[in-house]
């Protein structure tokens, strides 16, 4: 318990529900297991979806390919933040504090951010152009950002445990 | 040719990210100075047998250390159960301090009752 942490937080680590999560066998590891995994698949659907409006990954119909990655994106960040919550109320007065975990967040929200950004107007841009014709610079550079920051998420959530 | 560049450059990028973070966790406990291992010895005053990791707090001679052990499913498989770090249980740990955290080391290994079980 660090004691520096928001009130809240200390709280919420001190509740029962985190108790429960810290004193079961299973949970806890579970939820690490199930945290990966569902990074990797989270990965693998957004890196399709960059890549392909990049034009890395091509496929029959474009627009709908796009769709349904993204659909896939969005239930498997559901999964992702679910075991991350988990994680997190365990020891949450203590990782709160953890400036990588602090700089993960951060790259976290801006990545959503780009996502939510470029979403709607990748979409928009795919639907009127051909298939095989290039997207504007603007949707491909947030491809781009959008690469770079779930991986730098994905790095620094590694190295929490160790700082 | 060009999609074999894209697919080459894309490894090159993520073999150096990689490369950087495996130099970065070389020493795997981050954030303890294993050059001055310090050696704990004393009376459980408090005991937290939890995940992610078992954790004590220990009267040593000079003040009170938070020692941190193995996760659960680690301590129980080497015998280091629950009974053996109980409150009033006299502990002798081998460790290194944090670096960051006031009064906490991590144990590289520990003994009980003439018993020493490895933590990692």
């Amino acid at each position: 318990m660090d004691a520096n942490a928001p009130q809240f937080l200390v709280a919420l680590e001190a509740s029962g529900l985190g108790l429960a999560i810290r004193q079961s066998p299973w949970v806890y590891p579970a939820a690490n297991v199930g945290h990966v995994v569902s990074v990797v698949l989270y990965a693998g659907a957004v890196a399709t979806l960059d890549l392909m409006l990049l034009g890395v990954v091509r496929g029959d119909d474009r627009v709908a390919s796009l769709k349904r990655a993204r659909s896939w994106a969005m239930a498997l960040f559901v999964a992702v933040a679910l075991t991350g919550l988990v994680l997190f109320i365990a020891e949450a007065s203590h990782v709160a504090l953890n400036r990588v975990f602090q700089l993960k967040l951060v790259l976290i929200v801006g990545a959503l951010v780009n996502a939510a950004v470029l979403g709607a107007r990748a979409i928009r841009a795919a639907e009127a152009l051909p298939d095989d014709a290039s997207l504007p610079p603007s949707v491909r550079g947030a491809a781009y950002v959008s690469l770079a920051l779930w991986i730098g998420v994905v790095a620094l959530g590694r190295f929490i445990a160790y700082v | 040719m060009a999609t074999m560049t894209r697919i080459a450059s894309f490894c090159a990028l993520v073999l150096t990210l990689g490369t950087a973070g495996a130099a970065l966790a070389h020493h795997g406990w981050g954030s303890y100075d294993a050059r001055n291992p310090v050696t704990v010895a004393g009376k459980v005053l408090t005991s937290k047998y939890e995940n992610p990791h078992v954790a004590l707090t220990v009267q040593a001679a000079d003040k009170v250390w938070t020692v941190t052990l193995a996760p659960t499913s680690r301590m129980i498989n080497r015998g280091a159960l629950l009974e053996m770090v109980a409150v009033g249980r006299d502990i002798s740990a081998l460790g290194y301090p944090s670096t960051a955290e006031k009064d906490e080391m991590r144990a590289e290994r520990i003994t009980v009752d003439g018993k020493t079980i490895e933590m990692r």
